[in-house]
């Protein structure tokens, strides 16, 4: 399906689909709900005003996903700079967690691997969180990083190792 | 020979090809170490995956979103669009319109001299005059004339005159002079001889 940027039907389509993805991207980047909300509307603004031919849907998400982790990695080297701000950062109120029955992970765990999370390298981040948060494949996010695949499984290898040697395994719980 | 990290990492993203995957799932039905290993690379893929934003925190914001970008968007786009599309409707109409103005006016000057045609001149106080020696005229004299003056650009005028065969002095007065270069005329006497 051919997606027109500006057409509000392609719009909506893309929306639907990507947008828990982007918001995905964007929070597990900067760990901030507000901060992630406006990284999306960005995203999607820029999306919809560039007025951009793409051959898929999936071609419109990349595109997304790519605008969306370079605008997140920008407010967390901004906010890097400005200490203040990664106070507040740190001082936002978690997510509430769901309570469902296939709740799989406990808060405290999710509060372990966001803390590993963040301080990973920006490359590694940027990796780790298209593969295990935006569920894409070594050639997908290759293609939004612009970098190799052998590059691509070579990060994830490197940002799993130093997740594994900052989460204390017997403090991960799972169900 | 046992498998390393990244094998095994590689194989759990599904992205091994063959003919490796097929060794690497030989060698961890034998090795205990490598399936141990490969078990615990699962487990530690499984909580940083699982401890993803839930779907429900982001309906919130996803809705919130689009209505942000519907209303400060999308409408405004489609009224730009709406703008848009008459206008192209309308260009072939305009040309029309134009068309017709000019063939009335062409139609009124050589059918309809007299009383028609003055009500299609440019300067209708001049003509009565017009066989006198000279002629002076104020764009800021009376009320008709300065409207329909004013709806002219000098340049036009003077062409229209200088097609009636008139000799025109013009003189501008009452200046201030905004910048060195520019002059701003603000009253213009057009003299017809």
């Amino acid at each position: 399906m051919e997606i027109k940027s500006s057409e509000n039907e392609s719009f909506r389509h893309v929306y639907e689909e990507v947008f828990p993805v982007v918001m995905r991207v964007a929070y597990h980047v900067t760990y901030n709900m507000d901060v992630s909300e406006d990284i999306c509307q960005e995203a999607f603004i820029r999306f919809y005003e560039k007025n951009i031919d793409f051959r898929s849907v999936d071609e419109a998400k990349y595109w997304l996903i790519r605008v969306t982790k370079n605008l997140a990695i920008n407010v967390m080297k901004r906010k890097s700079r400005e200490q203040a701000m990664v106070e507040k950062i740190k001082k936002a109120p978690k997510v509430p967690m769901r309570n469902g029955e296939d709740a799989l992970i406990d808060s405290e765990t999710r509060t372990l691997v966001r803390e590993a999370v963040e301080k990973l390298p920006e490359k590694l981040k940027a990796v780790l969180v298209l593969k295990e948060y935006a569920d894409l494949n070594y050639k997908q996010i290759a293609g939004i990083l612009r970098i190799s695949e052998s590059n691509v499984k070579v990060r994830v290898h490197r940002a799993r190792k130093i997740m594994e040697s900052m989460l204390d395994r017997e403090e991960m719980h799972v169900s | 020979m046992c498998l390393d990290d990244q094998i095994l990492n590689t194989y759990l993203d599904g992205e091994l090809t063959e003919p490796w995957k097929t060794q690497v799932e030989e060698h961890l039905n034998y090795c205990v170490a490598c399936k141990t290993r490969f078990e615990q690379l699962r487990s530690l893929h499984a909580v940083v995956s699982g401890s993803r934003l839930e779907d429900e925190t982001i309906a919130v914001h996803q809705n919130r979103v689009l209505q942000f970008i519907e209303k400060n968007y999308m409408e405004k786009r489609h009224k730009v669009g709406f703008l848009h599309r008459d206008f192209r409707v309308k260009t072939p109409m305009l040309l029309t319109a134009a068309a017709a103005f000019v063939f009335v006016l062409v139609g009124a000057l050589l059918l309809g001299p007299g009383k028609q045609a003055d009500a299609n001149e440019l300067i209708p106080r001049v003509l009565p005059a017009s066989e006198g020696s000279l002629v002076q005229v104020r764009a800021t004299e009376g009320l008709a004339a300065s409207q329909v003056l004013e709806s002219f650009p000098l340049e036009e005028i003077l062409k229209y005159l200088d097609a009636k065969g008139y000799e025109v002095d013009l003189r501008v007065k009452g200046i201030q002079p905004v910048g060195e270069a520019m002059m701003v005329p603000t009253e213009e006497s057009p003299a017809a001889e």
